[in-house]
């Protein structure tokens, strides 16, 4: 007997270790990275320079013979006019548009590319556009073939050469005196797609960034006067007294870009994320509850956190570490742990236009030196970029194709950590860069809230799915991408329920972590959560431009006449209802006390193009003024609908979708009527405006 | 001559002339709810009748002020247009008015009637027209000339800045510039006005010269005297804003509220008495020289 026990135990633990070993093996293969990177780059702080040497592994996971290698050389967007960069902000609106000054341009020349067997690529070198032939001549992409073609499965050793002239900075990355954002900096893969070819885009005015999964390992080479901070960890700092630098090692595994930063005056503080100080067991088990999890499932690991900071902005480190805080606990307890040892915070140097960026592992949050507390400008930056650490930095979907996977979804996630963690913020409002917020009191609101007002106002102009680059302009890109997508995602929580939604967002998480999910692949999970068809919501309020408004068109309640004028056949003979016998009815039924019956009619109408579809209707509910409820839904398909109901009261109010669950109607002023108007509110507002006028009228009246 | 004689002067003056203020007061509310009345035919025809409407007279909201944005996108135009109209219209009014309060701080008869406050108005309306057009001018030497020209060396400053303190710095700074030199124009066009109406004179462009060497003469002075009054009125402004912070904003303690900001505005239409009565009492004084 012993002796089985002792077999069957020992057939139990090989059984284990088999299937662990092998569930293992599957999310290695998984996420074992197509793309390795070593790197070398020496800062040359006197002419801006960047000089440096890249070794890319690349292997190819695609059942295609690959035969050339696309690279994005983002920095050429910077070299000259004809740039799509330029050219598109050329077009743009005046506000973002790019003025570069004479000597402030940035270019990267890549002056060898070669095979690890020594063969040069360099003579196939030439610049494509993968959007022909809008911008010709610009050159952020760059094509090299291979003299033979990289069989599935198989492997392309490649060293480059390069040197980049550092711009003073135009879009997020450059330099302004000896401080140094560096981004977008070196020679980069697209992404291969089986049977479609690279992934390459131009670097466009209105777009973010695409690139594959690399184990990264960079060595930058920097005058020792600076602080540096870089993606990853950094593992080394080894300092030439010579040459007077010192070259500092990071590494990083799983990530899909790679940014630095330098600068003489940085502080850095380190502090560590403690995920058992920070997080109480009830919320562990209330997430774990909420999400259907085994409660390790949401235990989250500990982070270390490295803030760059300006001395001026040094008394609002505690802020900067209490956002970050708030938003790897809420961030990693509701979509999935952190999985990197480190995240670097980076105060952005003194005009370099870094701030609110995001990289793997890093990002670059902004404040102001003068700023309130009240206003969560600060906290909204911290915890929205480091969110794109999730979507973004680990769902790394297309930002070219399909931007509001990252942005909207992390707006969307933003706006939950601000309103879990600290509430509603304060409207900003600063004069001559201080802020009045100090001296009086504005609105507050949520972040869903503003979402909703920016958001509504551009659906007409382009689906939120439209490529980066062609929107309308780049308000439609930015509102389109972040906010409306926001809203949208919170009219669906609304519809599907916060945990639902929250299932939802997890399962998209872990499922393509390290993986480039695409729109589809998100309808797929919602469908799959709730066990119902939504892919009417995305078809009507992402891939179309319209416009979502149903409301009340009209109220009326109207007592019920029992005897109405006119000749009526009773009883086989002509009788006349006149007047008189009406007025003798209703004097009676007073006299009785009777109670009369009103005939309340509601009339709901679709404003809006846009339908609600599937299970979904609205709700409408009318109350009367013995304050009883009549509640009916309506599939919303039809232009209008009447609804009437007869009861002993009148109706006093109507209102469709009274939980305000279509938060992306674009009118919810009508989505309520009153049988009598209430002027005393309005007559309060109108006060407010004549008083500033009354002030107006005194201020204006200086002048002459 | 001792600038706080003069001061005292003024604000006896300016007090024992204050029935001109309910007159004042009277044409700026009344001229509001003209300007304002159609917006609040607008929001009751839209709001009214909706929950939306609750949460106007509350406060600023995401929610109505979203909604307001959209439905009344296509009309910014007419909005600016409105805007640009009622603010000529208030400039052509204050010019007007400007003459009756003048007039009437100047006249000798201390018993003020609304008819003879509507005589000087338009009395002195053509004149003092005239001086607004060369106060524009004056606002173009000041602000398109002279602060133009500092403004080149604030960018000249900013454009090597090494850290935002410069920025917070110059700008404010600038700003100052540009209000004590608002100051001296408005300042230097009051005494022209005056001048106008004491001498009884038509000639705007003959008492705007000879303004200029009583200014060069009496500037600090003049300007001490100014900025006095002027600071009364920022005093008052920030005495409002803090009480006005702890007055309920709902209920039948709201009339409260209402009556503390017409309040206010009563007592900036004072110190605009006190500003020209100060004025007269020092040019007088100066002997017109």
């Amino acid at each position: 007997m012993k002796l089985l026990k002792t077999c069957f135990s020992y057939f139990l633990c090989v059984c284990s270790i088999i299937i662990i070993a092998g569930k293992n093996t599957i999310i290695a293969e998984e996420r074992e990275p197509s793309l390795r990177y070593q790197i070398w780059v020496e800062l040359d702080d006197q002419d801006k320079m960047l000089y440096g040497k890249e070794e890319i592994v690349w292997m190819n996971k695609s059942q295609d013979a690959v035969r050339d290698m696309w690279f994005h050389l983002y920095y050429n967007a910077f070299k000259n006019e004809k740039s799509t960069v330029i050219e598109e902000s050329k077009e743009s609106i005046k506000q973002f548009g790019i003025n570069v000054k004479d000597g402030e341009w940035g270019w990267i020349d890549v002056t060898r590319i070669y095979l690890a067997d020594g063969r040069g690529l360099t003579p196939t070198m030439e610049f494509v556009t993968q959007n022909k032939p809008i911008h010709p001549d610009d050159q952020t992409v760059m094509r090299v073939i291979f003299p033979e073609s990289i069989m599935p499965g198989g492997e392309v050793h490649v060293f480059i050469e390069f040197q980049s002239k550092i711009p003073r900075t135009i879009l997020r990355s450059g330099y302004y005196k000896d401080s140094y954002f560096i981004a977008q900096w070196f020679p980069k893969p697209g992404v291969y797609e089986e049977g479609k070819g690279w992934n390459c885009h131009a670097y466009h005015l209105n777009s973010e960034f695409f690139a594959d999964f690399a184990d990264f390992t960079v060595h930058i080479s920097v005058p020792e006067k600076f602080v540096v901070g870089a993606s990853g960890k950094q593992i080394k700092a080894k300092a030439d007294k010579e040459s007077g630098k010192i070259t500092y090692t990071y590494e990083q595994e799983n990530i899909h870009d790679f940014a630095w930063t330098a600068n003489p005056d940085f502080i850095k503080i380190e502090r560590d994320f403690i995920a058992d100080e920070e997080i109480t067991k009830e919320e562990y088990q209330e997430v774990a509850r909420m999400l259907q999890l085994p409660l390790d499932d949401v235990k989250l690991p500990d982070v270390k956190m490295i803030l760059l900071i300006n001395p001026e902005h040094k008394d609002q480190i505690k802020r900067h570490f209490n956002a970050l805080k708030a938003a790897i606990k809420y961030y990693g307890l509701w979509y999935g742990p952190y999985p990197y040892e480190t995240v670097t915070m980076v105060d952005p140097p003194f005009r370099t236009r870094s701030g609110g960026m995001e990289y793997p592992t890093l990002f670059t949050a902004g404040t102001s030196i003068l700023n309130s507390k009240e206003v969560l400008s600060l906290e909204g930056v911290i915890i929205h970029e480091f969110g794109h650490g999730y979507w973004y930095g680990l769902c790394a979907n297309n930002e070219f194709e399909e931007a509001w996977l990252d942005e909207g979804i992390n707006t969307y996630s933003t706006g939950k950590v601000i309103a879990k963690a600290y509430g509603q913020g304060t409207i900003p409002a600063y004069f001559n860069r201080i802020p009045m917020n100090w001296f009086f009191k504005f609105p507050k609101y949520y972040d869903y809230e503003l979402d909703r007002t920016l958001g509504i106002h551009v659906v007409e102009l382009d689906p939120i799915t439209t490529y980066s680059w062609k929107f309308f302009n780049i308000v439609s890109y930015g509102l389109n991408v972040y906010q409306r997508a926001s809203t949208c995602l919170n009219t669906l929580e609304r519809l599907v329920g916060p945990e639902t939604m929250l299932r939802i967002l997890r399962t998209f998480q872990t499922r393509f972590r390290f993986r480039h999910p695409h729109t589809q692949d998100f309808i797929g999970i919602v469908n799959e959560i709730t066990g119902k068809d939504y892919s009417w919501f995305f078809d009507e309020l992402f891939f179309k431009t319209l416009n979502f408004d149903y409301g009340i068109s009209s109220i009326s309640s109207k007592k019920v006449k029992e005897l109405v004028r006119g000749v009526f056949d009773i009883n086989g003979k002509k009788e006349e209802v006149t007047k008189e016998k009406i007025a003798k009815k209703e004097a009676k039924d007073k006299k009785m006390k009777k109670k009369p019956v009103y005939l309340s009619k509601v009339k709901v109408r679709r404003f809006g193009e846009a339908r609600v579809g599937g299970e979904s209707d609205l709700k409408i509910m009318v109350v009367f003024e013995d304050g009883s409820e009549e509640t009916v839904f309506w599939k919303g398909q039809e232009r209008w609908k009447e609804f009437v109901f007869t009861k002993p009261v009148k109706a006093k109010y109507a209102q469709i979708d009274p939980e305000n669950i279509w938060l992306i109607d674009s009118n919810i002023s009508n989505n309520s009527l009153k049988l009598k108007p209430s002027r005393k509110e309005s007559f309060r507002f109108i006060y407010k405006i004549i008083f500033m006028f009354q002030n107006s009228i005194q201020f204006l009246s200086a002048l002459s | 001559m001792n600038i706080f004689k003069v001061f005292m002067t003024g604000f006896r003056t300016a007090n024992k002339k204050a029935k001109m203020l309910v007159y004042l007061w009277v044409i700026n509310l009344l001229f509001s709810l003209f300007a304002v009345t159609p917006l609040y035919f607008l929001i009751s025809k839209e709001f009214s009748r909706s929950f939306t409407g609750e949460q106007i007279g509350i406060g600023l909201n995401m929610t109505w002020l979203g909604d307001f944005i959209y439905k009344y996108k296509d009309f910014y135009p007419a909005f600016i247009g409105w805007i640009l109209v009622f603010m000529i219209i208030i400039f052509l009014l204050s010019i007007y008015l400007n003459g009756g309060i003048i007039g009437r701080i100047v006249s000798e008869d201390e018993r003020i009637t609304f008819v003879d406050f509507l005589s000087d108005c338009g009395k002195y309306f053509p004149r003092f027209f005239r001086v607004a057009l060369l106060t524009l001018v004056g606002y173009f030497i000041v602000f398109g000339l002279l602060f133009y020209a500092v403004s080149q060396l604030f960018k000249v400053w900013v454009r090597n800045a090494t850290t935002e303190w410069t920025l917070i710095i110059s700008s404010n700074i600038k700003f100052l510039i540009a209000l004590l030199l608002f100051t001296i124009v408005r300042m230097f066009f009051d005494y022209v006005k005056i001048r106008l109406v004491v001498e009884d004179s038509r000639k705007s462009i003959r008492a705007t010269l000879l303004n200029i060497p009583f200014i060069m003469r009496n500037f600090f002075k003049a300007w001490a005297l100014f900025l006095c009054v002027g600071l009364i009125v920022c005093v008052v402004s920030v005495i409002f804003i803090l009480v006005n912070s702890f007055l309920p904003r709902a209920g039948a303690l709201l009339i409260v509220c209402l009556l503390w900001g017409q309040f206010y505005m009563f007592i900036k239409i004072w110190t605009k008495l006190l500003f020209f009565s100060t004025e007269y009492h020092f040019l007088s004084l100066s002997g017109l020289r």
